[in-house]
């Protein structure tokens, strides 16, 4: 599956701002198609901006999962508010709460000025994390600047959403920022 | 029935007062009225966020008013203007009153792009103000005319000799503390904002007050004689501090007036706009 994944985004032109729907069961292997099939191929810097779980716990997963970090960079916007004394990771830059929205903006646009000559791709985990710290308006008021800043920058953005959680006014909020949908489907093949 | 007027004919309205289309028409604008602004030569700060708010950068030898609390990246924002100018071969002074210079080198945010060389140069100084006051004799606890006609020409005078294209004075509030009339501190701006703009020197005068102050100046006179205000700010929003930045006035440019977020990195002052969308519990300055 992450294979097919990874083909669709492939097909996307750059700076696009992509929904990615998917179950929990999807979740990894929709970061494995992201972080070691689609950004190592086409040469991306990924800048994973995640509220759902501590960095720490992902760089983890993916030290499980075998994939190398070196051109992952993390925006955790999740670790501080967790008031958690877990060790700092230097592929990690921390947002003190996912509330801090410009915060985050600028962590990004850093990361970006960082990452000079490579392209990068964007990947907010999840909207439906930043919905349960911040109110609607505020969050597309987030996503409309960051797309529009990150597609100035032929930068593309994937944002998480998952089913389970999600809302009426998630689903016209992701459908205003982004260019396309790609619902991650179950499938037996793996 | 010919209801068609040609341009620029009079006609008369029924109370019998004459009008002519022309009074009536917005101005358009035309080339004669955008001169002025394509015409005015640029400091660009290097701040790319900043010169994009200011369309373009400080208008040259314009007198600014930094403006803000403690902790809200004045100094921080300066000093990058300087090592900015320095790279692109505009020559910087610092004038330090609060703080020691070497403390101030000490404590700053290893840029990126600062380059030792630009001491070693001569494309960057800096100056401790009680050095200057202890050359100059002026010992006095209070300042009067003359001994601001003495520091304003030996600050000039140093602006001259060292062919020096941006200064920032930090802060222009301690300076003032000596001076203890409105019409001192008038004359002291006024003069030297005066004589820096005649030389072509784009000044940045820091201020400091308090978050609650509703000015933009400890006393009030500054702001009024600045070509440009920025203030700088800490915004409480529902229990997160943000550092903000907004420009308020700014002559000789067409400049957004709208509240930005900012951050100190060593890749330099970043900006974006304020979200909109949130509840403001408390304003900062």
């Amino acid at each position: 599956m992450p294979a097919k994944i990874a083909q669709r985004l492939m097909e996307m032109p750059e700076g696009s701002a992509v929904a990615l729907r998917m179950g929990a069961e999807q979740y990894f292997d929709t970061i494995r198609a992201i972080l070691d099939i689609y950004a190592p191929k086409k040469e991306l810097d990924a800048l994973y901006l995640t509220s759902t779980i501590p960095a720490r716990s992902i760089i983890s997963a993916l030290e499980v999962l075998e994939i190398p970090v070196e051109h992952i960079w993390f925006v955790d916007c999740i670790s501080q508010i967790m008031m958690s004394a877990s060790e700092k990771h230097p592929h990690a830059i921390y947002v003190e709460s996912p509330t801090m929205l410009e915060n985050i903006m600028l962590k990004v646009e850093y990361l970006i000025r960082k990452a000079k000559d490579r392209g990068t791709v964007v990947v907010v985990d999840s909207i439906n994390s930043l919905a349960i710290h911040n109110n609607t308006k505020i969050l597309s008021e987030f996503l409309h600047i960051l797309v529009n800043n990150l597609r100035s920058k032929k930068a593309s953005t994937l944002i998480f959403s998952m089913e389970q959680y999600e809302t009426e006014e998630i689903r016209n909020m992701m459908n205003l920022v982004c260019d396309e949908t790609i619902t991650v489907e179950v499938t037996s093949s793996g | 029935m010919n209801v068609s007027t040609s341009s620029g004919c009079a006609a008369e309205t029924a109370s019998g007062h004459s009008y002519s289309p022309q009074a009536f028409r917005r101005p358009m604008p035309s080339k004669e009225r955008e001169a002025p602004e394509e015409r005015v030569e640029r400091c660009i700060t290097g701040i790319e966020g900043l010169d994009n708010i200011l369309n373009g950068g400080i208008p040259r030898g314009n007198t600014i008013l930094v403006t803000g609390a403690v902790g809200t990246g004045k100094t921080s924002m300066c000093l990058e203007f300087l090592v900015h100018g320095a790279l692109d071969g505009d020559t910087g002074l610092f004038v330090s009153v609060t703080e020691s210079s070497e403390k101030l080198l000490k404590n700053i945010i290893p840029y990126d792009f600062f380059e030792d060389r630009l001491v070693k140069e001569g494309r960057l100084h800096f100056i401790d103000i009680p050095v200057m006051y202890d050359r100059l004799g002026l010992d006095k606890p209070v300042f009067d005319y003359e001994e601001i006609h003495i520091l304003t020409d030996a600050i000039v005078g140093l602006v001259r000799e060292m062919r020096i294209r941006r200064l920032v004075v930090d802060s222009i509030t301690s300076v003032s503390y000596r001076l203890k009339s409105e019409e001192i501190i008038r004359e002291f701006v006024l003069r030297m904002g005066a004589a820096l703009s005649a030389v072509g020197c784009t000044t940045l005068l820091v201020s400091e007050i308090s978050p609650s102050h509703e000015r933009y100046s400890t006393y009030g006179v500054e702001e009024a004689i600045a070509d440009g205000i920025i203030v700088m700010g800490n915004l409480e929003r529902r229990g997160d501090l943000l550092r903000t930045l907004q420009v308020v006035k700014m002559r000789g440019t067409q400049h957004s007036r709208t509240k930005y977020v900012l951050d100190l990195t060593t890749t330099g002052v970043l900006l974006v706009p304020l979200l909109k969308g949130g509840s403001i519990a408390t304003g900062g300055a």
